[in-house]
């Protein structure tokens, strides 16, 4: 039993509270080029996943790592979560978790 | 059987072929919620498992807003998986904590089951969250892999849902004394409403029903009383004649419907029918 390291959940809006703190982020991928992935984070604006993506990998992915900027996460844990995936709901369970409901999460 | 002491809804809050809702309409006091709510599986995160309060009456029991906690449900990923013979235990780690799980392999489907269960691996479990000298960890009954993985946000989604019934909508509802139970007897199916008819309001409502279409359902209401109930013989069919003002003939022909709708039945002898329903 162990709480004290969650990961957040955030979209690129709320990444930016997290400089420094471990997260999750859903990023439907853009460009691949090495260890650097551009994706656009569930709330449609671009984040920037840094370390060693699986090949292959699939439209929509989920990184766990730490927010190393504003914009941009250091990945340790890369999980492919298909093709299709639903964003929106996504985007307000990132809001709901960083907002009325954060005691249930962190 | 029963005699004067019949209580209704106590006889029938165990029955199996019972709407649950339906043993709390005739009676809003009357509570089954305690036996119910400790008997449900509910969505947690291991934030609030960690949070959880353990009751001081017995040391295994938690509770998390409010609501004895037993049976839970979480989704996270696999850590840790050290397998063994008899047994498999990881760590779950649902994004807000990692708690010890363990799943013991007795069968052949068991053993298939955690097999396929990978180190990293996104999954769905359920099972028993058990307190052992201040440690906290679950002992699974099931264990899923997640192949759609909105699942997980359909799962916390769930959990800020259960959070929110149990800390405040219950409260609510515990103050102006039951929306819920009260919603079966608006449904309108005969089934659920019938206990709360009482036998003078029986006849004087079957005074006014005429036609064969309804006897059925007039004998059906008749034998789900509980005073119908209370001989295990059943009623004659001459006194359900009498009581619903009909002919024997015409009484006779509802009762083979229903008793070939499987509804009623026959007891001792071809004159005494029961209701399946109340057993």
């Amino acid at each position: 039993m162990d709480t004290s390291n969650p990961s957040v959940f955030v979209n690129a809006e709320l990444l930016r509270l997290y400089v420094g703190r471990r997260v999750r982020a859903v990023i439907q991928v853009l460009r691949s080029d090495g260890g650097v992935v551009t994706g656009k984070s569930t709330d449609e604006n671009q984040i920037i996943v840094k370390g060693s993506p699986p090949v292959p990998l699939s439209n929509f992915v989920e990184v766990i790592g730490i927010a190393d900027t504003e914009k941009s996460i250091r990945a340790e844990i890369w999980s492919n979560f298909g093709n299709t995936f639903d964003t929106h709901t996504y985007n307000q369970l990132c809001q709901l978790a960083n907002g009325e409901f954060k005691h249930l999460f962190l | 059987m029963y005699g004067s002491e019949f209580d209704g809804s106590a006889a029938f809050s165990g029955g199996g072929f019972m709407p649950s809702q339906a043993t709390q309409a005739p009676d809003p006091s009357f509570s089954t919620s305690k036996n119910r709510d400790s008997q449900s599986l509910l969505p947690l995160t291991v934030k609030q498992i960690n949070e959880a309060l353990l009751t001081s009456d017995d040391k295994s029991n938690f509770s998390i807003d409010g609501v004895d906690v037993n049976n839970v449900t979480l989704v996270g990923r696999v850590c840790n998986r050290t397998g063994r013979v008899t047994d498999v235990t990881f760590l779950l780690d649902d994004g807000t904590g990692k708690i010890e799980c363990n799943k013991w392999v007795q069968e052949f489907v068991d053993s298939n089951e955690v097999e396929g269960i990978l180190e990293g691996m996104y999954v769905r479990i359920h099972g028993h969250l058990k307190g052992f000298l201040g440690k906290r960890s679950l002992n699974v009954f099931s264990i899923r892999p997640i192949t759609d993985f909105n699942e997980i946000a359909s799962h916390f989604i769930d959990c800020i849902y259960v959070h929110l019934y149990n800390s405040r909508l219950r409260k609510l509802q515990g103050v102006g004394v039951t929306t819920q139970p009260q919603m079966p007897n608006s449904s309108g199916t005969p089934m659920m409403g019938h206990q709360a008819t009482s036998v003078n309001q029986l006849s004087s409502q079957y005074g006014n029903v005429g036609g064969q279409k309804n006897i059925e359902q007039m004998v059906l209401d008749f034998l789900q009383l509980p005073a119908s109930n209370a001989d295990e013989k059943g009623v004659h069919r001459d006194f359900i004649a009498q009581q619903l003002r009909v002919s024997v003939d015409k009484l006779m022909l509802a009762i083979q419907n229903l008793v070939e709708e499987g509804l009623i039945y026959s007891t001792t002898d071809d004159f005494h029918f029961k209701s399946t329903i109340n057993g």
